[in-house]
C-alpha cells in the first residue's frame, strides 16, 4: 500500500502558461491559470472561494471524495506564492468551507511557513471563531476591504460600489461553443466595467454560467492556460 | 408427501369448492412443491391466480404442521415474505390474503411494509411480526438496518418474489438477490433440523425463464464456502429448483386500427391523434378500456384529444401516469375496480398490478417496443379464465403497422424477449454493506461468501471486495493526511456504522431508483397536482401555461422546490416531456420486424396490416427496395440538405446510435468528412455536405465486427455517456447526499453535483470502482456491445443492397423527421478542447 502515499500533484512551473497581463485603472494585474490574480503594485495575490477543508467536511460525514483535491489546491497555492513572492494575500471570501476540521489544522501548520500578510474578506462560508483566524494569523474583514482604490468584497459587487471592486462567491464559468453544436464549460475570470468576479480557486466547486456579452473581457481557464474570449 | 392426502390441502380444497372454485393444475403443482420444501419459479400470466399458487402453498404447509391448532395458533412469527415491486400492489394483495385467512378461520396477520407504512405500524411490527409481510425491495433492506433483525427471520419458511421478471433486469432485482443471500446466510447458520427455506419467484413469460429461476435461487443452489474455511458449504435440501408453468395459454386477439387511406396517413411525426375518432366506438362497446400510451407527455395530449372529440366522455375517462398525485391515482384505480370508468389513458404506470376485472379491452398507441410488454398489456383485459384478451394496436405513423404484423407473429411463435440480469453493480453492493453496518454490523468473510453466492456478484474478485471495504472504511486509499473519514468502523472484526447521523442519512438513502430532481406542483390556493422535472420547469417563465394531470395550469412562481400554479384558460399550453420516456426497440421485436418487412416485400401478404400498407410498399419498392429478412438495405439520397446515407438494421435506437457513430468514424478514416447523425428504432442516417464514400466495394468492410471496441472508443464520447450513468451510481453508492426530506437546506455544506464528483474522481482516482462501473454500464446498456457485435455478424452473413433513390423514401422519412438528431463527435475531450482553442485563437 506504500505506493499510494503518492506525492501531491505538483505541476512543474515550466508547463504552466505564463501569467497574462491585464491592466485595470492603470494597475498591473497578472492573471494566472492557477486561478489567482497577482497585483503587482501592491504585491498582492488575490483569490476567491478556496473552500479549504471541504473534502474533510465531506469525508467526516462519510462521503468519500478524494482528499487529493485539497492537497492539490494547497500545492497550487504554494506554487503561486513561490512564483509571485507576494507581500500579501487577499482572499475575497469562502476561504474555508465549513466548521473547523483536521484539514484546517493542516492548513494552519502550512500557514506558518509563509510570511505574507493574509487578508480575508468574510464570505458566507467563513463561519469559524475569531480566535481561530487569529491563531492562523489571518486578518478578517467583515465589511469591504479597500486598498489603493480597489475594493474587495465577497458577493454582489455589481454596480454598487464607487470604486473598482473584486469579488467571488459566484464561481463564474463560461460555455464555449464549438462547431457542430459541441459545448464545453470552463471556470473564468470575469471583468466588467466596474468589477471583476474571480473564478473559484478550489477545484472541488461547481460553476455558475455567466453571460459574456455584458463583460468587458472574460478569460477562460482551460486546463493550464488562459484563453481570452 | 402426497399433497392431496394432507390436511392442509383438504382444508383449502374444501374452502375453494365451497366458493365454487377449482384450483388450476399449476396451482396444485406449486402447492405440492412447497409442501415438499422445494424452491422454484411459477410462470403464470396476470389474472390467473398466481398469488394463490405460492400463498396458499404456505397456508397448506402451515396447516399440515399444525393440523389441530391451525385455527387458533397466532403469533407464529414471520412465515412468508412477499416481495413486490410496487407499493400500490401491496394493499390489494394484502386484502386478498386477509380474506382467505378470515374465511379459513385462521389467526394470521398480514402486514405491509413500504415507504407508506406509518411509524406506528412499524413499531407494532417490531413488537410482533405478522405471519405474512408484503414488502418492497427497498423496505426489505431497511429491515436489515434494524438491530436484532436476524430474529425476524427465525421462523421464516417461504420467500416469494412477485413480478420477478420486472425486477430482475434492474438494480432493484440486485437488491432482492442480496437480501435473499443474507436471509439464506442466516437460515444456513440456524439450520439444524428445521426444513430449509423455500424461495419462489413469480414471473410472467420471458425468454429466459430458466435463467430467471437460476438467478433467484443461486444463493441456495450455489452456497459458497466461508472464506478461509476448508469445509464445503452446507448442502441444501432443495437443489436446482423447479419451474411450474401455468399452461393456460390465454388467447390474445390483436387488431389494428387502420387509417382509411394509407396514402393520407402521416408517414411520420404524429401521435396517432388523427385516429382518435376511431377509438370512440371501441370505448363504447367495452365495459372499460385501458389506453396505453408510451410517454407521460403523449398521454396528457391523448386525454385532452379524447375529451375534445367526445365531450360526453367527461367524467367517464381518466388519466393515470407516474407523475400524477398518488391520491388521484388511487382514486382512478379504485374507480377502475368498481367499473365506474369507461376508459383510462395510462402509461407503464398500469403495466403491473392486480387485475381490474371490468377491463375488457386494451388499446396500445404506438409501438410497445417489445413483445413481452405488449403481452403484459394485452393481459390486462379479459380476466375471466376463458375470456379472450383483446388488444387494439393504433399506429402513430403508417410504417408502424408493420410492427402490428410483427407482434402478431411473435405472439403466435411465442417469441418473447429475455430480461438480462445485471452483474457487478458495485454501487448497490456498497449501499448494501453500509445497510448491514447500520444494523447488526457484519463480518466481511461471512458476507463475502454470501455475496459471492448471488448471480450479480458471482464474479466479484477478492481484490474488488477489498477495494470496496477500503472505500467504506477508509474512504478510498489508505494513508490520507489529517483525515477524519468516518463511515464504517471496524470493531473486533465487525464492521459497523456507529455515528447516528451517518446511520440516519444512510437509511434515508436506501434504494436504487434515482429520479431527476422533481418539483411538486401545487395550486397557489392549496392542493397538490403532481410532480414535474425541474429541468422542464426551469425553461418556463411565470405566466407560461402547461398541462399536467389533464389540467391547464399557469405557472405563478417557483418557491422552495414547489411550483405554485393557478388554473389557466390559455388555448395553447406546453406539455412537459418527462425524461426516460423513450424506450428502445427490443432485439426480439427487431427480428420479427425484419421478417414482417420481408413478408411485405412479397406479393399476397395475407396480413391485413401489410395489405393496407401495399401502396406505401409499392412506392418504397419503386424508389428503392423493400428488404428481405436476409438483406441489409442502404439508401444514398442527395437532397438540398446534403448527402444522406440511410441504413436499416431494425435493432433499436440505442444500437443504431452506437452503430452510426462507428460507421461515421470508419468512413471518416477514408476521407476527412463531417456528419450529423439521426436514428430511430428502424434505422439511422448519416448526413454530410459531401458525398459519402460507401459503395459495394467497401460496404462489408465498413460493417465488420473487427476492432469493434477500439472503433467504439474512438467514435463515441464514452466519457460524456459515463458521466450521465454516474449520476445514478454516485447516488446509490452514497457519494451524493440529496438532503433530508423537507429540510434540504440544512445539509447544504454537504451538497455537490454528480458531474463535479465525476470530474474529481476522473482526475484523482481514475481507477475507482464506481467510475469503472459507469463506463461498464455505458458499454453494456447504452451501446449494448454484445448486440452491436451480433448485428454486425448478422450483416456480414446477409446481402447488403445499396440503392440510390431519386427522392426520400417511405422508409427513410420517419428517421429524417421523427428522430433525435445528434452530432458525431469523433474526438476525445482533450482533442476537442485543443480544437476549440485553435478555433478561438485563429
Amino acid at each position: 500500500m506504500g505506493k499510494e502515499h503518492a506525492q501531491c500533484p505538483n505541476l512543474p512551473l515550466h508547463l504552466m502558461q505564463p501569467p497574462v497581463l491585464h491592466k485595470i485603472k492603470n494597475q498591473t494585474l497578472w492573471l494566472s491559470p492557477l486561478r489567482a490574480i497577482f497585483w503587482e503594485e501592491e504585491r498582492a495575490l488575490i483569490l476567491s472561494d478556496l473552500h479549504f477543508g471541504k473534502t474533510g467536511h465531506f469525508r467526516k460525514a462519510g462521503i468519500a471524495v478524494p482528499q487529493a483535491i485539497y492537497k492539490e489546491d494547497m500545492q497550487r497555492l504554494v506554487n503561486l506564492l513561490q512564483y509571485f513572492q507576494p507581500r500579501q494575500i487577499i482572499a475575497v471570501g469562502d476561504l474555508f468551507h465549513s466548521k473547523a476540521n483536521q484539514e484546517l489544522e493542516w492548513f494552519k501548520r502550512w500557514r506558518g511557513d509563509f510570511a505574507a500578510h493574509f487578508h480575508l474578506v468574510r464570505g458566507n462560508h467563513d463561519i469559524l471563531h475569531d480566535e481561530w483566524y487569529k491563531e492562523a494569523d489571518i486578518e478578517v474583514w467583515d465589511d469591504d476591504l479597500i486598498i489603493n482604490n480597489f475594493c474587495f468584497t465577497h458577493e454582489h459587487c455589481q454596480g454598487k460600489k464607487a470604486i473598482y471592486t473584486f469579488c467571488g462567491h459566484l464561481h463564474p464559468g463560461i460555455v464555449i461553443h464549438g462547431l457542430a453544436r459541441q459545448s464545453l464549460r470552463f471556470p473564468c475570470f470575469y471583468f466588467a466595467k466596474d468589477h471583476c468576479i474571480l473564478p473559484a480557486y478550489s477545484k472541488f466547486t461547481g460553476l455558475a454560467i455567466v453571460e459574456s456579452s455584458k463583460a468587458e473581457s472574460v478569460f477562460a481557464v482551460v486546463e493550464n492556460s488562459l484563453i481570452r474570449m | 408427501m402426497q399433497l392431496t392426502h394432507t390436511k392442509g390441502y383438504q382444508v383449502v380444497h374444501q374452502w375453494l369448492s365451497s366458493k365454487g372454485f377449482q384450483p388450476f393444475a399449476y396451482q396444485e403443482e406449486s402447492w405440492q412443491h412447497i409442501v415438499n420444501g422445494k424452491s422454484g419459479l411459477v410462470n403464470a400470466p396476470t389474472g390467473t391466480g398466481k398469488t394463490f399458487s405460492v400463498f396458499l402453498g404456505t397456508v397448506i404447509q402451515f396447516i399440515n404442521q399444525h393440523p389441530k391448532t391451525y385455527q387458533s395458533k397466532g403469533k407464529n412469527g414471520l412465515l412468508l415474505i412477499w416481495i413486490t415491486p410496487l407499493r400500490a400492489l401491496a394493499k390489494d394483495i394484502g386484502r386478498a390474503m386477509e380474506e382467505v385467512i378470515a374465511e379459513l378461520g385462521m389467526q394470521w396477520q398480514v402486514g405491509i411494509r413500504s415507504g407508506d407504512t406509518s411509524t406506528a405500524d412499524r413499531q407494532k411490527q417490531k413488537r410482533q411480526m405478522p405471519e405474512v409481510l408484503i414488502i418492497t425491495p427497498e423496505s426489505l433492506h431497511l429491515l436489515l438496518t434494524q438491530k436484532g433483525y436476524p430474529e425476524i427471520f427465525k421462523n421464516l419458511q417461504v420467500i416469494a418474489v412477485d413480478e420477478w421478471h420486472e425486477l430482475m433486469g434492474s438494480k432493484r432485482g440486485v437488491q432482492v438477490e442480496l437480501a435473499i443471500s443474507r436471509i439464506c446466510g442466516l437460515s444456513n447458520a440456524q439450520l439444524k433440523d428445521k426444513p430449509g427455506l423455500s424461495i419462489w419467484g413469480i414471473s410472467a413469460t420471458i425468454g429466459n425463464l430458466e435463467q430467471a429461476k437460476d438467478v433467484l435461487l443461486r444463493p441456495i443452489t450455489h452456497p459458497q464456502p466461508l472464506k478461509g474455511s476448508s469445509s464445503a458449504a452446507k448442502p441444501w435440501l432443495n437443489k436446482n429448483g423447479i419451474i411450474v408453468r401455468a399452461s393456460l395459454s390465454k388467447s390474445i386477439e390483436v387488431e389494428s386500427i387502420l387509417p382509411d387511406e394509407i396514402e393520407k396517413y402521416p408517414w411520420a411525426g404524429h401521435l396517432g391523434i388523427k385516429l382518435a375518432k376511431k377509438v370512440l366506438p371501441i370505448i363504447e362497446q367495452s365495459r372499460t378500456t385501458l389506453i396505453f400510451i408510451n410517454t407521460r407527455g403523449m398521454s396528457e395530449l391523448w386525454y385532452q384529444t379524447l375529451l375534445n372529440v367526445a365531450p360526453e366522455l367527461a367524467g367517464a375517462i381518466a388519466l393515470h401516469h407516474g407523475s400524477i398525485e398518488s391520491e388521484l391515482r388511487n382514486w382512478v384505480e379504485e374507480a377502475l375496480h368498481e367499473g365506474k370508468l369507461k376508459a383510462v389513458v395510462c402509461t407503464a404506470s398500469l403495466d403491473l398490478g392486480v387485475d381490474f376485472r371490468p377491463v375488457e379491452t386494451v388499446i396500445q398507441v404506438g409501438s410497445p417496443k417489445g413483445v413481452a410488454r405488449f403481452l403484459q398489456r394485452a393481459g390486462r383485459s379479459g380476466h375471466q379464465p376463458d375470456a379472450v384478451s383483446k388488444i387494439y394496436f393504433l399506429p402513430t405513423h403508417s410504417l408502424e403497422l408493420v410492427e402490428a404484423a410483427a407482434l402478431k407473429s411473435a405472439i403466435e411463435e411465442e417469441f418473447i424477449e429475455s430480461r438480462e440480469p445485471m452483474i457487478l453493480c458495485y454501487d448497490v453492493l456498497i449501499q448494501y454493506l453500509c445497510t448491514l453496518a447500520v444494523g447488526e454490523g457484519f463480518v466481511p468473510d461471512e458476507i463475502f461468501s454470501e455475496v459471492k453466492s448471488t448471480h450479480c456478484y458471482s464474479e466479484l474478485t477478492e481484490e474488488e471486495w477489498r477495494e470496496i471495504l477500503f472505500f467504506i472504511t477508509l474512504g478510498g486509499n489508505a494513508l490520507q493526511q489529517y483525515d477524519e473519514y468516518k463511515k464504517v468502523e471496524i470493531e473486533n472484526g465487525i464492521y459497523r456504522i456507529k455515528s447516528r447521523r451517518i446511520a440516519m442519512r444512510h437509511r434515508l438513502h436506501i434504494g436504487t431508483i434515482v429520479s431527476d430532481s422533481m418539483l411538486k406542483v401545487k395550486f397557489i390556493t392549496g392542493g397538490y397536482v403532481g410532480m414535474v422535472e425541474e429541468s422542464f420547469l426551469s425553461r418556463l417563465e411565470p405566466g407560461d401555461s402547461f398541462t399536467l394531470a389533464g389540467r391547464q395550469l399557469e405557472l405563478v412562481m417557483i418557491k422552495e422546490m414547489t411550483a405554485l400554479v393557478k388554473k389557466s384558460n390559455a388555448k395553447k399550453s406546453i406539455v412537459p416531456s418527462w425524461m426516460g420516456g423513450r424506450l428502445p426497440l427490443s432485439a426480439s421485436l427487431g427480428k420479427v420486424l425484419r421478417e414482417a418487412f420481408g413478408k411485405a416485400g412479397m406479393v399476397n401478404g395475407d396480413e391485413i396490416e401489410l395489405s393496407v400498407l401495399q401502396p406505401l410498399f409499392e412506392v418504397q419498392q419503386k424508389l428503392s427496395l423493400v428488404p428481405a429478412p436476409n438483406e441489409l438495405l442502404i439508401e444514398q439520397i442527395e437532397t438540398r440538405d446534403g448527402f444522406h446515407l440511410f441504413v436499416y438494421p431494425f435493432e433499436g435506437r440505442l444500437v443504431h446510435e452506437a452503430m452510426a457513430a462507428v460507421l461515421g468514424y470508419r468512413i471518416s478514416r477514408i476521407t476527412p468528412i463531417t456528419f450529423s447523425i439521426a436514428m430511430n428504432d428502424y434505422g439511422f442516417e448519416l448526413l454530410s455536405d459531401q458525398p459519402i464514400p460507401l459503395d459495394d466495394s467497401n460496404a462489408y468492410e465498413l460493417f465488420s465486427s473487427d476492432n469493434l471496441m477500439e472503433d467504439i472508443q474512438h467514435s463515441v464520447n464514452a466519457t460524456e455517456m459515463a458521466k450521465r450513468k454516474f449520476r445514478d451510481i454516485s447516488v446509490i453508492g452514497g457519494l451524493i447526499f440529496q438532503g433530508y426530506p423537507g429540510e434540504y437546506k440544512k445539509a447544504r455544506h454537504l451538497q455537490s453535483s454528480a458531474g463535479l464528483i465525476f470530474n474529481v474522481f476522473s482526475e484523482y482516482e481514475p481507477d475507482h470502482v464506481l467510475l469503472r462501473q459507469a463506463f461498464q454500464e455505458v458499454f453494456d446498456q447504452q451501446m449494448e456491445e454484445v448486440r452491436l457485435r451480433q448485428m454486425l455478424e448478422r450483416i456480414q452473413r446477409s446481402r447488403i443492397v445499396i440503392t440510390y433513390p431519386k427522392r426520400l423514401t417511405p422508409f427513410c422519412f420517419p428517421i429524417k423527421v421523427d428522430s433525435l438528431r445528434e452530432n458525431l463527435t469523433s474526438e476525445k475531450l482533450e482533442d476537442r478542447v485543443r480544437k476549440m482553442q485553435q478555433q478561438l485563437e485563429s
